[in-house]
């Protein structure tokens, strides 16, 4: 067996700081791991660059082969043909699926990818596995992701002439804190140090900031402050931040996510072309991999067509006697995608709302990600917002760069004409909450909610003489507490025998300055003057893999015996 | 009321423990009223004032309240006031949160009340849309994640400071909070619990009440938020009034009424 190409240098879960041992600052490098493409950005002194690799490439593919003894990625590995990568010896899209459970309709999806993705829908983590000389060779989202995260970071080191070993990464919004965790995960076995995690938006909002610095300083822009909506939306996922900003000062004032993105695009599409598609390719054989691949890379090529011109020819033979000749226009394209569309439509309206602004008070709507080329996209936009498209970013470079910008901030870096000074305040993306009152998530900090942040809700108990509670912690926005994503449990034990509806039951949650999440519950009797039990402090998400399936036994082991109940606010 | 706020000593000590603070506090009756006032409006922003960083800023403020604000408009003695790295003596008349001789962020100096840090005078009526500016210039200055690479004494001042500063921010921008606020800076306590005796007021919450429960549609509710949003103007103008002429009995009344308005305002876009 091969030494693996990675190291495991720390299994660090924590965003934390660093302890800071050289006076000399470390610059932090900016990483945007996409679903389908991948870079690298370093503020060098006077402005961001994005570094390229040896084939002179600043946007790689997000891929790992398993073809040989080590496994090789899209950074440093040159693809003979783009229909190697469908040879079921390629895993991608490894960003959909990484901390997701084989009952997520994300993980259902990406079962005709063309490597082989198996569910046994119970809860656990899906099996995942490249096709190597005809033997299924297993791996998961984390080493796939580590893999690559090695290349760039050789990759940075070649060129930069120092060892990297601290990062900045932009993620998608709907990321669970569950799933930073294997990002985390995937950085430590890079050798890599997490020094913040960046909801793609949110890094957007960062190198707009610095651009209507800019613009002060050249005497072209005015100090006042600025609203931006920000459409980000790449191969996996479909983000959108709010951000007010001045000064420098990017204050987020609402996130909104889901991972909607081109590869929806493209499944419906494929889907449209060969409707029996995912039928065939049930058997996960080689020909039907072909097939597949085959498919992809026709439909993938026609729906890049499609953003310049109003139709086109495709003409695909899939080798088993069949063959796709269609000619297919934008107006089918936009039909087949119709829920797609609307998707976006309706997240661009939840995100001002949340953020409470208005339409008129909007001065700019910026528009980046791999589907900002697709003109229903930006028309959408548009017609949403009813203001014309930024123009002052590349958009499939924009979150790297704002994620190299805050790498050079956070790593305490001062530029002379004042280009770093800037800052993001964050803002919580989901809600974080318990299970209470049945079976109902009960958020104690909402979403949208200034990081950092601690808040706190009263609950009670539903039983006589109940003993035990069982505090069960979601993140999410689903008012069914299992639709929501899991971090973890614990019970309070030993409440005095009382009717129910007497203790007082204090949760509090805390969201310290590096993003750690701390749960924090506390028993009261009335006339007391002490807590009844000793207060719980848990640093929260403490699930690991297989956490769908925790619930899930969490709920038919105890039922409603250790539930609780907020406490009634009078009106 | 008063039950939850034996548990929040023992909570705060906990969170105190795990998130090292640095400041010294002047001590308090841990079972001072203050904690009661704001326990039961959760779901607003409001929890935090007691509760953030393990401090109980209140807590110290009721102190201040009577050795500081109350001495007129609280002049802090800035000449006294040196900068805990490079002994520089604070400059003007700005409250002293951050070092313009070495920028490094001071330890928190609960003295300085939330119209301090944003340079306003205190009083209840306020430029809302001027605090945005001077809350984004603080937290260029204060944010914990601007001094990762700084010691990590200074990077819990910063932690401190920098949720301080959100602290104010959110009290000073809302009408409700921003009236507690400066109740409590006169020494005088909110219980917002406390049962409600003014029978006409008993009667309007009942109609209010009975009115959101039997809207049909959302064209109904809207109506009555607007009225709602009307009455909320109303009360907050009586507590100008009331402040202004320090008849701080009318003032609570008021304040009690907001909250009643607001709540009813809550329900309202639940239903929504
Ligand atoms: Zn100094």
């Amino acid at each position: 067996m091969a030494e693996p190409a990675y190291t495991v240098a720390s299994d660090g879960e924590t965003t934390g700081e660093e302890k800071s041992s050289s006076s000399f600052p470390e610059i932090a490098i900016g990483v945007d791991i996409g679903t389908s493409q991948c870079s690298v950005a370093v503020w060098n002194g006077s402005q961001v660059e994005l570094l390229k690799n040896t084939r002179n490439q600043k946007l790689m593919r997000s891929y790992v082969t398993f073809k040989d003894e080590i496994p090789s990625g899209g950074v440093s590995n040159q693809l003979s043909h783009e229909h190697e990568l469908f040879s079921g010896a390629a895993i991608f899209n490894m960003k959909r699926l990484v901390g997701r459970v084989d009952t997520d309709p994300v993980v259902h999806a990406s079962k005709n990818l063309p490597f082989l993705v198996q569910t046994l829908d119970i809860g656990v983590r899906p099996f995942i596995a490249a096709l190597v000389n005809n033997v299924w060779r297993s791996t998961t989202p984390e080493e796939v992701l580590a893999i690559f995260l090695v290349e760039l970071r050789v990759m940075a080191e070649v060129q930069l002439k120092r060892p990297i070993r601290n990062v900045v990464l932009s993620i998608p919004v709907s990321f669970s804190r569950f799933q930073l965790t294997r990002i985390q995960r995937a950085c430590a076995m890079a050798g890599l140090h997490v020094l913040r995690l960046m909801p793609e938006p949110t890094a957007v909002a960062l190198l707009y900031a610095q651009q209507q610095q800019q613009m002060i300083h050249d005497n072209m822009g005015s100090g006042s402050e600025k609203i931006a909506l920000i459409f980000n939306m790449g191969a996996g996922y479909c983000d959108l931040a709010v951000t007010a900003t001045a000064g420098g000062v990017a204050q987020i004032k609402a996130l909104a996510g889901s991972a909607t993105g081109g590869e929806d695009l493209l499944q419906n599409m494929m889907r449209h072309l060969l409707p029996d598609s995912e039928n065939l390719f049930l058997g996960h054989g080689i020909n039907e991999i072909k097939l597949m691949g085959l498919l992809r890379v026709a439909t993938q090529d026609a729906i890049h067509k499609l953003s310049s011109q109003d139709n086109v020819q495709i003409d695909v033979d899939l080798g088993n006697g069949s063959r796709i000749c269609k000619v297919v226009n934008r107006e089918e394209f936009e039909e087949v995608n119709r829920n797609i569309f609307e998707k976006c439509e309706s997240l661009i309206i939840q995100c001002l709302h949340d953020a409470k602004v208005e339409v008129d008070d909007l001065t700019d709507v910026i528009v980046v990600g791999g589907c900002s080329y697709i003109p229903k996209i930006r028309d959408l936009v548009k017609h949403v917002c009813k203001i014309e498209v930024y123009k002052g970013m590349n958009p499939l470079e924009a979150a790297v760069c704002g994620a190299a910008l805050e790498g050079a901030v956070a790593s305490g870096i001062s530029d002379p004409f004042g280009s770093l000074d800037l800052l993001t305040i964050q803002a919580t993306p989901l809600g974080i909450g318990i299970r209470a009152n049945g079976n109902r998530f009960v958020p104690i900090i909402p979403r949208n909610t200034t990081m950092p942040a601690r808040k706190e809700l009263i609950f009670t108990t539903v039983n006589d003489n109940q003993t035990e509670v069982l505090i069960v912690v979601y993140e999410g926005e689903t008012e069914k507490a299992e639709e929501n994503h899991l971090l973890g449990y614990f019970k309070i034990m030993g409440i005095p025998p009382v009717p129910k509806g007497v203790p007082e039951i204090n949760v509090c949650m805390d969201i310290d300055a590096s993003n750690v999440l701390r749960v924090l519950a506390g028993v009261i009797l009335p006339g007391s003057q002490q807590p009844a039990v000793p207060v719980m402090e848990v640093r929260m998400p403490t699930v690991d893999d297989g956490h769908g399936w925790c619930a899930e036994a969490l709920h038919r082991s105890y039922g409603s015996t250790l539930d609780l109940v907020t406490v009634q606010k009078k009106i | 009321m008063y039950k939850t706020k034996k548990l929040w000593t023992p909570l705060s000590t906990v969170v105190r423990r795990a998130l090292p603070t640095t400041c010294h506090l002047t001590p308090y009756s841990p079972n001072s009223q203050i904690r009661s006032s704001s326990s039961r409006l959760e779901t607003s922003s409001r929890v935090s004032l007691s509760l953030h960083y393990g401090h109980d800023f209140l807590g110290n403020l009721k102190f201040s309240a009577k050795s500081f604000c109350s001495q007129s408009a609280a002049k802090v003695d800035a000449t006294t006031k040196r900068c805990w790295n490079c002994d520089a003596v604070a400059a003007g008349m700005a409250p002293f949160l951050y070092c313009d001789s070495c920028r490094s962020i001071q330890p928190v100096d609960f003295s300085v009340d939330y119209f301090q840090i944003f340079g306003l005078e205190k009083k209840y009526e306020i430029e809302v849309d001027g605090l945005e500016g001077k809350y984004k210039d603080w937290q260029k200055k204060l944010h914990p994640d601007l001094v990762h690479s700084k010691s990590e004494k200074e990077r819990e001042y910063a932690a401190e400071q920098s949720a301080r500063v959100i602290d104010a921010y959110r009290t000073l921008s809302k009408p409700l909070a921003r009236a507690i606020y400066i109740l409590r800076l006169e020494g005088v306590l909110v219980d917002e619990e406390q049962t409600v005796s003014d029978p006409e007021l008993l009667t309007e919450i009942m109609e209010i009440r009975e009115a959101v429960e039997e809207a049909m549609d959302s064209q109904a509710l809207n109506q009555i938020q607007s009225q709602m949003k009307e009455k909320l103007e109303g009360s907050s103008s009586s507590f100008a009034n009331a402040y202004r002429s320090r008849n701080f009995d009318e003032a609570v009344t008021c304040i009690q009424k907001m909250t009643y308005y607001q709540r009813a305002n809550e329900e309202i876009l639940k239903k929504l």
